[in-house]
């Protein structure tokens, strides 16, 4: 299998890559803005993950919740994929090898992947238990695993920077 | 108990990672009722019920935040004790912590008809701005020393 190293050795050694890596400001403007919207995209995706699996907002309907929040998650998200993707590219090297990214990337993906699932299948006949405080155990599962999957995500992206294995 | 803390480095890691889950949900809290202050979504009964509810996780994840957070503080105090970035992060904490109980709470629990367009969403602007800041001003800390 052809090695990606080449290729994000040339990314690193780019002008405009390494200017940014080695400004003082750079990664720390880059880092800060990149976790911010991490907790706020992850904030609205996890309390909605909270309708579904019951333990609030009970007393509303899930397209209540999801409808007015899913713009702002895809902002959310949208901002902390191209700060993330920014922190990577200039400085490839550094996080090529890190275990915790490598985790990091495969948790986004299952993640991706729940989401996915969920809004193929029983999101579609939300209609039939919008209402209802109990969403189905389906539902349930999708939410419970979602929690669980931005939970890890945001604890191996903190790790990243710990040293550890590395 | 405080220097055992601060020598290892693997229990501050894994506090300061809990504290960023337990913040994230903290804010989630805190943004669904501001973002539909903000957009004018909201609706007569749904919208009460989505604040009443949305206090109840700002009840567990609050607490959570700052079981995970004095930890930090305690270990490190001199450190951050003479940082300007944790003395801003605590200023706009205790802002964002006044503004939310006295002025926000009013137009949350408030008849939305009654109010102009403009006040529940200058004030759902202003709370999204004070604590995302607190948030930033938390990140920051890290890099001002």
């Amino acid at each position: 299998m052809p090695s990606i190293l080449p290729a994000l050795e040339w990314l690193e050694a780019l002008a405009w890559a390494t200017a940014i890596r080695e400004s003082n400001w750079g990664y720390p403007i880059m880092e800060t803005a990149h976790v911010a919207s991490i907790v706020a995209f992850a904030g609205v995706v996890m309390v909605m993950d909270l309708r579904l699996v019951g333990l609030a907002f009970a007393q509303t309907p899930l397209t209540r919740i999801q409808r007015p929040l899913f713009p702002w998650q895809m902002a959310g998200f949208a901002l902390s994929g191209v700060t993330g993707l920014l922190l990577f590219v200039v400085d490839p090297l550094r996080y090529y090898g890190n275990v915790f990214f490598r985790v990091k990337l495969v948790l986004l993906a299952l993640a991706g992947f729940n989401a996915l699932g969920f809004h193929l299948t029983i999101f579609r006949k939300v209609g039939r238990w919008d209402e209802d405080p109990l969403a189905p155990t389906t539902a349930r599962l999708a939410g419970a695993v979602s929690l669980l999957f931005w939970s890890a995500i945001i604890v191996s992206g903190r790790l990243i920077a710990s040293n550890w294995f590395n | 108990m405080s220097q055992a803390y601060r020598e290892s480095l693997w229990l501050f890691t894994v506090t300061q990672t809990l504290h960023l889950v337990a913040v994230s949900v903290f804010i989630g809290g805190i943004l669904i009722v501001d973002l539909r202050l903000v957009g004018r979504r909201a609706v007569g009964e749904s919208h009460a019920a989505i604040a009443r509810s949305a206090q109840r996780v700002l009840f567990w994840a609050g607490p959570a935040v700052l079981i995970t957070g004095i930890p930090q503080f305690t270990s490190n105090a001199l450190r951050y004790y003479a940082s300007p970035v944790f003395a801003l992060k605590m200023s706009v904490l205790a802002m964002a912590l006044l503004f939310t109980a006295t002025l926000r709470r009013r137009v949350v629990t408030a008849d939305n008809d009654r109010l102009p367009a403009w006040v529940p969403r200058a004030v759902g602007t202003v709370s999204l701005v004070l604590w995302m800041s607190v948030a930033i001003a938390g990140r920051w800390i890290g890099f001002s020393e």
